[in-house]
């Protein structure tokens, strides 16, 4: 939409190519990692790093790209989708309904959200210490509700309709978590980029000032936007949860900086740097790949993130290059 | 006292001169050529209206901007490539209008920043003698007993000032530049800032001095030099020139026909604030606006002007009084409620508070009436074109198309997309905060035709404004503010430039003995 040499049939300068530096990487590592082992490209794996990698990050990422657009952090994802998680499961546990489980898990994120929506829109404080505090907190809070930290599983012989629907089920050959996950980001796609209110959230990170002396209600709106981000992530949760039947202390925290580094690859997209949801899908994507790609090529979890860390790097670094001269 | 002090003989050396300085910035000449010369031991004024170049010259001194042309000569020795670093280096310490000071500080700490006390040949700051250090200069220099552990962003303001020109002095500087330093204070501290400065210029310290007070230069300066379009337009002695003297060097009179001729409007009363007060800004201010009617509101930085409109707008709350429109009373303090009875702002900073610069012509334009766009909140995004679009060709606004981003339009153009925003959600009450500053003439003309327009139409509009000359032409009547309250309300078609002048900077019409606070 903006590319405007695109339009114009003018030459593509250096500088535009380099803005689509993680679509390139993203065909570049899909290529390598296909050649490279003779699993990638299977249709197990590649489902399996859709339904266990981009689904659960995707969701979350999603209430991450929000927050962002609307010029915050959230550091609470985690903690949202812990809290979803550990109500969903433990309804479960006691004997509960499906429906009711869902509800509770739910409603627990919300809850996440509703206290960084007094902290940050009320009480004032920035984003990045008041929902650094729900973290901790949301810690705590998990390792004593499950005795320091065990995990609640739910053991074989509850074969739960849930677990079917959500964590294995198939609807038209494609898994259920899949078709949450595009339910999500087709409801925020439309959010953040259709309705008035991510108008609004927009014109909040662009210029928190401008959004004050225009007389847009910014409280109303930031609170409504980590509310919102806390939902998602509990959906996020739920699904996660789900997939392995059962609820793991702290679980939530792994796609923390995940959910933030996508959101920020997906940044470098466009050419205003503005948080969108198709970036950081594609951020989802890129992290999901180089993940399973290097478990793969066999190595270990420690080394992942080494891959992944770099991956970032090199992301911001060809993107604020080229940033510099715009 | 007219007579330069002789501390040195026959050759006496200038303690700074700029000669033939030009700064030019995206097409505005801010300076044209400018010269200025401080003799040593002397207090030196600069005046000069808003835009006369003041700040961008005392920027170039302090290192802080590039000159495109002119040379500096620093104690008769030419200067150039300047850092802020290399001017302290050369014994001139600069005290800013915005208090840079860090307020988690101690009073000593920021007094001795950088250069604190040891404890003999460790690296391990004295604290003590830091302390006992700080209250002997305090009281030496300002006679004044400011706790040392105090934290500087407790101070008053008057309080921070000192610590700054303390803090200055402790360096043993040959020079200092004050930079509008009575803006922020009240009387008294003013008036004991001034016998300081005088002190110590019998001590042989040479003063630049930059204010708005015409008292003050009067009071305190041997030299004034007069800035106007970016020119000094004469260096005289204060004390044998009249006020009006002073006035008549600061307009400029070669205005050809910018303004719009337009009759006065008087409708009904659309804006009425009543015994409207802050603390530390205004008190007690009443006015209203009628439809149709474009009124003025002026005063010197700290006469609380701005924090009026501001506060008009709902940005900041009131601690008294009331605001209405159309005879509504507004929520104080709730820009919403401002917004949905009809007013709309068009802020002082462009760039923080009126345009996203990131966000395209479009966005802006359309975000005051986003309701009128999005029905159930779905966005129509061909009625946000079509409305775009629209205005873009209504105001003239030089914009490849509506996807632009804002960042890539001229000051001026970008001026007339915050107007497009409220003409947007269809506004009646317009308050505009220097709504001309920093956008070049041609823009000017065409955003002085729109302001007239509106009034035409049957809007409100208050005219926040420096620019007297602005004031004059565009406003019906003209409130002057001085020291938080109104201190005249004056019809523009009877009172010339300088009676105008007189009440901004002395608070009072008549032939001033201009002591006036």
């Amino acid at each position: 939409m903006t590319n405007s040499w695109l339009r114009a049939g003018a030459p593509p300068k250096p500088r535009d190519l380099l803005r689509f530096g993680p679509v390139i990487g993203f065909v570049g590592l899909f290529v390598f990692f296909s050649l490279a082992t003779s699993t990638f490209l299977s249709a197990a794996n590649l489902r399996s790093v859709l339904v266990n990698h981009f689904s659960i990050l995707g969701i979350a990422s999603l209430g991450m790209t929000l927050v962002i657009a609307a010029g915050g952090i959230d550091l609470s994802i985690g903690t949202a989708m812990d809290m979803a998680s550990l109500g969903f499961i433990e309804v479960l546990a006691v004997g509960g309904s499906t429906m009711a489980a869902l509800a509770t898990g739910v409603a627990a994120a919300l809850a996440v959200g509703v206290v960084n929506a007094v902290l940050v829109a009320r009480l004032r404080i920035t984003p990045f210490l008041a929902t650094l505090g729900t973290l901790f907190i949301g810690q705590s809070v998990e390792q004593l509700a499950t005795g320091g930290g065990q995990p609640i599983y739910l053991v074989a012989g509850h074969p739960l309709a849930i677990f079917n629907a959500i964590g294995t089920g198939i609807v038209a050959d494609v898994p259920v978590a899949l078709w949450i996950a595009a339910g999500a980001i087709a409801g925020f796609f439309v959010l953040l980029g259709w309705t008035r209110l991510g108008r609004r959230v927009v014109v909040l990170g662009a210029g928190p000032g401008v959004a004050r002396y225009t007389g847009l209600p910014v409280r109303r709106d930031t609170a409504l936007v980590f509310i919102a981000a806390a939902g998602i992530c509990g959906v996020a949760g739920i699904v996660s949860s789900a997939t392995i039947r059962s609820y793991v202390p702290l679980a939530g925290n792994a796609y923390l900086l995940d959910a933030i580094g996508a959101t920020f690859i997906g940044t470098t997209l466009g050419r205003d740097g503005r948080p969108r949801i198709a970036g950081t899908l594609l951020g989802v994507l890129l992290l999901s790949i180089v993940k399973n790609g290097l478990l793969l090529i066999g190595w270990t979890f420690e080394w992942q993130q080494v891959g992944t860390g770099i991956l970032i790097f090199l992301v911001l670094a060809v993107s604020f290059g080229h940033r510099r001269e715009a | 006292m007219t007579a330069p002090p002789s501390v040195t003989s026959a050759v006496r050396v200038e303690a700074l001169a700029v000669r033939g300085l030009v700064k030019t910035f995206g097409g505005v000449r801010a300076l044209d050529g400018a010269n200025l010369t401080v003799a040593t031991g002397t207090i030196h004024g600069l005046v000069g209206q808003n835009g006369a170049g003041k700040s961008t010259l005392i920027k170039i001194i302090a290192g802080i901007y590039r000159p495109d042309a002119g040379v500096i000569t620093i104690r008769g020795r030419p200067v150039d490539h300047l850092t802020p670093a290399r001017v302290t280096e050369h014994g001139i310490h600069m005290i800013h209008q915005d208090r840079l000071l860090v307020p988690t500080f101690t009073v000593a700490e920021a007094l001795f920043l950088g250069q604190e006390p040891r404890r003999g040949a460790l690296p391990v700051i004295d604290r003590r003698a830091l302390r006992s250090r700080a209250r002997e200069a305090l009281h030496r220099i300002f006679d004044i007993d400011l706790s040392p552990d105090a934290l500087v962003g407790e101070l008053t303001t008057a309080q921070q000032q000192i610590v700054q020109i303390t803090r200055a002095l402790l360096n043993q500087p040959a020079m200092l530049v004050l930079d509008e330093p009575t803006a922020a204070l009240v009387r008294r501290d003013a008036e004991r800032l001034l016998a300081t400065l005088l002190r110590l210029r019998d001590q042989g310290l040479t003063i630049l001095y930059i204010s708005h007070y015409l008292a003050e230069i009067e009071r305190l300066c041997d030299q004034v030099t007069v800035l106007r379009n970016g020119v000094d337009v004469g260096t005289v002695d204060p004390r044998q020139t009249s006020t009006t003297g002073l006035i008549s060097m600061m307009i400029a009179r070669d205005v050809g026909d910018m303004f719009p001729r337009r009759k006065a409007g008087a409708g009904a009363p659309a804006l009425i604030a009543q015994a409207l007060s802050q603390q530390d800004a205004f008190s007690d201010i009443s006015l209203s606006v009628r439809h149709g009617e474009i009124v003025g509101l002026t005063g010197l930085v700290g006469s609380g002007a701005k924090e009026l409109a501001r506060c008009l707008f709902g940005v900041t709350t009131p601690d008294q009084g009331t605001i209405s429109v159309d005879g509504q009373t507004l929520r104080p303090g709730d820009p919403a409620a401002a917004v949905a009875a009809g007013v709309a702002m068009v802020p002082e900073d462009r760039r923080g508070h009126g345009v996203a610069l990131r966000l395209s012509v479009r966005e802006n334009t359309t975000l005051a009436g986003l309701k009128r766009f999005s029905p159930f909140g779905l966005l129509n995004r061909k009625a946000e074109h079509r409305e775009t679009d629209r205005l873009i060709r209504a105001l003239a606004i030089r914009t490849p198309d509506g996807n632009s981003p804002v960042r890539d339009l001229s000051g001026g153009n970008q001026q007339k997309v915050v107007l497009a925003k409220w003409l947007s959600c269809q506004s009646s009450v317009f308050v505009l905060d220097e709504p001309t500053v920093g956008v070049d003439i041609g823009a000017k003309v065409e955003i002085y035709r729109l302001i007239a327009d509106l009034a035409v139409d049957g809007a409100a509009i208050l005219l926040v404004s420096s620019d007297l000359m602005e004031l004059s032409g565009m406003a019906d009547r003209i409130l002057v503010m001085y020291r938080g309250r109104i201190a005249a309300e004056l019809l523009s078609r009877e009172t010339d430039a300088d009676t105008l002048m007189r009440f901004v900077t002395t608070g009072r019409g008549g032939e001033a003995d201009a002591d006036a606070a």
